[in-house]
């Protein structure tokens, strides 16, 4: 028996921290933190070493399956599969038109390359579909970052003297974030967290904000007002580097003490220490908002705000702020230029333009009303690599229709996940340690690759949609023989190859990145100081009013969710859901038995007062309910500094207490599509 | 010799730690009553505190044990327990002042962290930094200089002339 030891990225999460993976026969026995990683050093969660587990489970998809006339699975060869799928496909383009298929990148493969591989197809084959968990997670704060910045910054933790966090919860959702958050704050940073609940990040917080939900923007306005009033303000980059600084200062105005205390609950004294930790960290502010705010109605405009709280204190491209990226000259492999298929009316590009124009991404909630009321076109065949969105999507009775109304459903994934079961082909995806990949972070300038190295014989991810692209007559758009030739092909404009980076699987560093780029480029004589439309950080957008969406100006003013705005008291408790559990990622890994038997249910987190007034104890079963549908799960109380009376918390992914049945999929972000899933107003009772 | 050093300032009690341990050890579950080491949560006093053997250079629960199934491993330094001779009588766990010694319902022993053989699966898995298995002198020689740097930047801070910020 002869055991080597590889070093690569775990892919079990979207963090992708350095592995050692130990292989012995063509199996993986262990799976350790790589040291030499840059970003992880060594270090990993449960979740990274759980796939030493995961990847041998006994039921892990070997075969294709195919559902037969009695509605049961049978084995398939994989020729014939891919023959068939691809026939299906062409006959409902020919039939229903081009656009009425789709394909849906999902998470649980995660082969970075597969996202603009799955892009290139969809337009190569005709049509303008392609959806993916991103309209649920990461495309809203990409929109945000992009409109002001022009780009996805990197909060430069390990060197900053504040460091800010808006509902996001680093050692649970970014598990190496941690490790760069203590190294800040062992260097003296200061750590503010803003969360409504007191999560693991606020139990070393110097201040912890314990905000009502979805009033983050107000307290941003809040600070915005302060910092102005008291100037403390980087005027020298405002003046050169900024678009929009009168309307800021016109509009935080009214955000007085105690107007922001009003609706954020948030008291003035708090809120001026947290002004005096700017003013004494600036430059140095590292902020960073999550998914907290993504899941609201405002969370677009909330987002903007903090960072523009950022760029007000001069953070913008500091050591120990918010660095800017440099572009690695990848060649882009998508069809958006060449093969633009607006015409074909891409779903969603009409109700949410942004978040077409900014992410092309079609929208994966009203892919459900289309497949169900063939409107505006019929849409009838998906075919999806490793999302589970029975799960994961908003509205899961709804999905499930929808899903099973489709002529064709294709799903690829390592198991037979609550999505698979519903598919007409489920199709064994190869795993990541089955294929190879290159991830890159620009903020670093540091690229990552990994290997081949299992072979089980399953089909890659870039196999897969090769070979249906050559069955529908669109091989041509691939020519790249495999993942390898890809990655080549891909590297090439770089000067680098694959081989070098192989010598760093933990991080190859292709070179620098200064800081202050804005202020080389103003002595150079080039004023697209950012990839805005002004060529500067943006407070206001041109661009976003130009989209006349109701409610939405060029100022990321704050609107308070109605929600919150406007109780209902029938549905009075306010449930947030989607905050993630150590042990799982999404809908993932409760198939791990060890992991399961840590926590096999999900629990409605709640106030003791709200325990008390519902008359309920611990692991009691409740009946939480929402207008749309009702599920039973179990009480967790928590203690009372931990949530915000009168909020609930349900984390999703559990098929038994499956939360997405009551969350709702048309209550909307109007810039980015995104349902509003951390303010569900519910009613809960004993049962 | 190595040891788990704990800085419970970093910690953040993800206990990442403790279902790490639980499966090492049990090799089926990351159920917390199956780890070895435990984070406890302050929520009023805003503290986590993990904990886990020290491996005392003098053990009581060594010196306790009747059955004398508690030895040192030569090799790692830790204090580990041969389960084959433990009699389940418990005295150990009374005598371990920080109560660092658990006990394996099914089996009926004692039970407690072995520093995984030299590869601490816990500080592996601490994902904030607040364990690390380091030789105790290079732990006291961090502390120093962390104190000493603590200590220039106010000796800074009262030498600057008053009205110069940082940004100026």
């Amino acid at each position: 028996m002869t055991e080597k030891c590889i070093d690569t990225t775990c892919r079990m999460c979207g963090t992708l921290c350095g592995i050692t993976a130990h292989i012995e026969n063509n199996k993986v026995t262990e799976i350790e933190g790589n040291p030499r990683h840059i970003f992880n050093k060594g270090r990993i969660c449960i979740k990274g070493s759980s796939a030493a587990t995961w990847l041998n489970l006994p039921d892990r998809l070997r075969k294709p399956l195919k559902r037969n006339a009695s509605g049961n699975f049978e084995e398939i060869d994989l020729n014939q599969a891919m023959d068939e799928i691809a026939e299906k496909l062409l006959n409902l383009q020919q039939e229903y038109g081009a656009n009425s298929i789709g394909i849906w990148k999902g998470e649980g493969i995660d082969f970075e390359q597969q996202e603009n591989i799955a892009r290139r197809f969809a337009h190569a084959v005709g049509t303008p579909n392609y959806f993916s968990n991103d309209t649920q997670c990461y495309a809203s704060r990409h929109i945000a970052f992009y409109l002001v910045y022009g780009c996805w910054p990197l909060a430069d933790y390990a060197n900053a003297s504040l460091i800010l966090n808006w509902g996001t919860n680093a050692p649970i959702s970014h598990s190496h974030w941690m490790q760069a958050i203590n190294e800040g704050r062992e260097k003296g940073a200061k750590l503010v967290v803003v969360d409504t609940r007191y999560t693991e990040i606020a139990r070393q917080a110097d201040i912890y904000i314990q905000i009502r939900p979805g009033t983050d923007g107000a307290l941003g306005w809040g600070i915005i007002h302060d910092m102005i009033e008291r100037d403390i303000i980087d005027h020298k980059f405002v003046d050169n580097f900024t678009f929009g600084y009168d309307k800021v200062v016109e509009y935080a105005k009214s955000f007085t003490h105690e107007k922001v205390a009003e609706i954020t609950g948030v008291q003035p004294e708090i809120m001026i220490q947290v002004v005096n930790e700017i003013a004494a960290a600036r430059p140095r502010l590292a902020s960073w908002p999550g998914c907290g705010l993504e899941h609201q109605i405002n969370g677009v405009n909330n987002i903007r705000t903090m960072t523009i709280i950022d760029a007000l204190a001069g953070a913008t491209d500091q050591e120990g702020g918010m660095r800017i990226p440099i572009g690695f000259g990848f060649p882009d492999i998508t069809l958006y230029e060449d093969k633009p298929l607006m015409e074909s009316g891409p779903i969603g590009a009409d109700a949410f333009p942004v978040l077409y124009d900014m992410r092309h991404e079609c929208h994966t909630g009203l892919l459900m009303d289309q497949i169900l009321s063939g409107k505006p076109y019929p849409f009838k065949g998906l075919i999806m690599t490793a999302a589970n969105p029975v799960l994961t999507n908003a509205n899961s009775q709804k999905v499930k229709k929808a899903l099973s109304s489709l002529e064709l459903l294709v799903v690829k994934d390592l198991f037979m996940t609550e999505t698979a079961r519903l598919a007409n082909y489920v199709i064994p995806a190869a795993s990541y340690l089955e294929r190879e990949e290159i991830f890159t972070n620009g903020a670093r300038r540091a690229a990552f690759i990994t290997g081949k190295y299992l072979d089980y014989g399953l089909q890659t991810e870039y196999q897969f949609i090769k070979g249906l692209a050559e069955r529908m007559g669109a091989g041509s758009y691939f020519p790249w023989e495999d993942d390898h030739e890809l990655t080549e092909w891909l590297l090439k404009p770089t000067g680098h190859t694959a081989a070098e980076l192989h010598t760093a699987p933990g991080g190859y560093i292709f070179g620098d990145n200064p800081c202050n780029k804005h202020w080389q480029k103003l002595a150079s004589g080039d004023n697209r100081f950012f990839d805005t439309p002004t060529g500067k950080v943006e407070f206001f957008s041109e661009y976003l009013e130009s989209k006349h969406i109701p409610g939405i100006e060029g100022l990321p003013k704050y609107h308070a969710p109605y929600q919150i705005a406007e109780p209902d008291p029938e549905y009075p408790y306010l449930l947030s859901t989607g905050a993630r559990k150590q042990k799982f990622f999404h809908g993932r890994y409760r198939n791990i038995p060890q992991l399961y038997k840590a926590e096999p249910h999900g629990h409605l987190e709640m106030h003791p007062d709200d325990a008390k007034k519902l008359g309920v104890a611990n692991g009691d079963t409740v009946r939480v309910t929402s207008r749309i549908g009702s599920f039973e799960t179990f009480v967790q109380i928590m203690h009372p500094k931990e949530i915000f009376k009168g909020s609930m918390q349900h984390t999703h992914g559990f098929a038994d207490q499956n939360v997405n049945n009551i969350t709702y999929d048309d209550i909307h972000d109007p810039i980015s599509g995104f349902p509003a899933l951390k303010s569900v107003q519910v009613r809960v009772e004993k049962i | 010799m190595k040891v788990i050093t704990i800085d419970p300032t970093k910690c953040v009690g993800c206990r990442n730690c403790e279902l790490a341990c639980a499966f090492i050890n049990s090799k089926t579950t990351c159920e917390r009553k199956a780890s070895m080491i435990r984070v406890n949560h302050y929520i009023d006093e805003h503290a986590v505190i993990p904990m886990t053997c020290l491996h005392c250079d003098d053990p009581w629960c060594m010196a306790v044990c009747p059955a004398g199934a508690i030895v040192r491993d030569p090799d790692t330094n830790a204090v580990v327990i041969d389960q084959d001779k433990c009699a389940g009588c418990k005295m150990c766990m009374l005598a371990c002042p920080y109560g660092n010694i658990h006990f394996d319902e099914e089996r009926h022993v004692s039970t407690k962290c072995t520093l995984c053989g030299g590869r601490p699966r816990c500080v592996g898995h601490c994902i904030s930094g607040a364990l690390n298995f380091e030789e105790v002198e290079e732990y006291a020689a961090k502390t120093r200089s962390k104190v000493d740097e603590q200590m220039s930047r106010r000796m800074r801070m009262k030498c600057r002339p008053t009205g110069v910020s940082d940004n100026d």
